[in-house]
């Protein structure tokens, strides 16, 4: 009989440690990753040299998205400081992991093909990493900012646009994992850099076994701060 | 007495492993086969017209919907999609009745809604066909992460259209949950149907 207690005290013992590891987990989040949000959207834009760009171009890398336009007065909301830094900082985060930031123009009649190169040099865009681009119908662009990316803006009668300064973090497989508001600008960039680490970190380490952890991360909500 | 301690001490390691073994099977989390999705959105709603009339997301509720975009021209990845769809209906038996295979076309200048349907069914039956205006269908392809574009074909086939040839998986509470990328075998297709299904 003794035993027996013995097994039930096993079994008691088993769910315990099992139960002790699920609440750990979810406690001191071991793993931590970045949701997957939505669907990111299918577009076809055209870049500053004249070349279509599309998301299926895109498909295997995880690509920054901003909003803007050139006219934007002042410092724009800080939105071209953020993307230079993420130019000079993220290739090096996404180590073999092919990384883009790409910068759509809200005001496609003024931001032509050639306004968007000079205006790339001028803030010191490297064509391999950071890409301007908009769609020259006014209709398309908003389909697929608005509906697509669920980014509000609109054209004023002065030539300005309204807009929701936001950045979209989107993966490899088209999946939106990040959206970054103004209201955070203050961390806005450290958040960012810090993001992709944690997805470089779950591409590269999400394989065998480990890729049981990173799935339990996702189902307990283990999301990175 | 003293030989039946070991045996008894065997007898609940074993039963141990065998409960540790179902306890495993039965509470891990389901490993699906396509890409899953958290969506704190519903899956974007669409009015598109199929030739037994208006067709709508929503109408769907309460079952799993699985999207795909293609057209009846489509050469190759269309086909060989919905056959493999075909075939993992044929997995699921009687479950894939609460599934709802829609093909919206990426083509609506060719595509009328009886060539869909025509198209569709010569696969399966229960097979939904759709299209809409150029507008509609910019705006749903768009939202669903779709690309497509028309390109120059052969004489015989006329102009071809690429477009992302993945499946989306909507599950019953009308949510996107997976997408199974081109190539996805039936069998995984099954599998993860038959768990939003059940779960």
């Amino acid at each position: 009989m003794k035993a027996y207690r013995w097994v039930v005290r096993g079994v008691y013992g088993f769910f315990g440690t099992v139960f002790v590891a699920v609440v750990a987990f979810k406690v001191f989040q071991p793993v931590q990753v970045l949701p997957r949000v939505r669907l990111g959207p299918g577009f076809i834009l055209v870049d500053q040299n004249g070349q279509q760009l599309t998301n299926e171009d895109l498909r295997g890398k995880v690509v920054l998205y901003a909003f803007l336009y050139t006219r934007c007065p002042g410092d724009c909301y800080g939105i071209v400081p953020t993307l230079q830094r993420a130019q000079a900082e993220g290739p090096a985060i996404m180590g073999d992991i092919p990384f883009r930031i790409v910068a759509i123009s809200l005001d496609p009649a003024h931001d032509t093909p050639e306004v968007l190169r000079a205006y790339a040099r001028q803030v010191g865009a490297d064509p391999a990493v950071w890409t301007f681009a908009t769609h020259p119908d006014p209709k398309r662009l908003k389909l697929i900012v608005g509906a697509g990316f669920g980014e509000y803006y609109e054209p004023q009668p002065d030539g300005s646009v309204r807009f929701d300064p936001r950045y979209i973090l989107i993966d490899g497989w088209g999946i939106v994992r990040g959206e970054y508001k103004y209201e955070t600008l203050a961390s806005t960039e450290e958040r960012i850099l810090r993001h992709l680490g944690v997805l470089a970190e779950e591409i590269r380490n999400s394989q065998g076994s480990a890729k049981l952890a990173y799935e339990a991360a996702h189902f307990f909500l283990c999301y990175a701060p | 007495m003293a030989y039946k301690k070991p045996v008894l001490v065997l007898v609940g390691a074993l039963l141990l492993v065998a409960v540790g073994w179902w306890g495993w099977n039965r509470f891990r989390p389901y490993a699906f086969h396509g890409t899953v999705l958290q969506s704190t959105e519903p899956a974007p709603d669409f009015t598109l017209m199929s030739a037994d009339g208006p067709v709508s997301l929503r109408d769907f509720r309460g079952k799993v919907v699985m999207l795909y975009f293609g057209y009846t021209f489509c050469p190759d990845v269309c086909p060989t999609t919905l056959f493999e769809v075909q075939r993992a209906m044929e997995l699921l038996g009687d479950d894939a009745d609460q599934v709802q295979f829609i093909m919206v076309s990426v083509d609506p200048a060719r595509d009328t809604p009886e060539r869909l349907k025509e198209y569709v069914q010569y696969f399966d039956p229960r097979f939904i066909g759709v299209t809409g205006s150029e507008d509609e269908i910019a705006e749903v392809a768009t939202q669903y992460g779709i690309y497509y574009q028309k390109h120059e074909g052969t004489v015989a086939t006329g102009y071809l259209v690429d477009h992302t040839a993945s499946i989306t998986v909507v599950d019953k509470k009308g949510y996107v949950k997976l997408i199974f990328p081109y190539g996805t075998p039936a069998e995984d297709m099954a599998a993860d149907l038959k768990y939003l299904i059940s779960h």
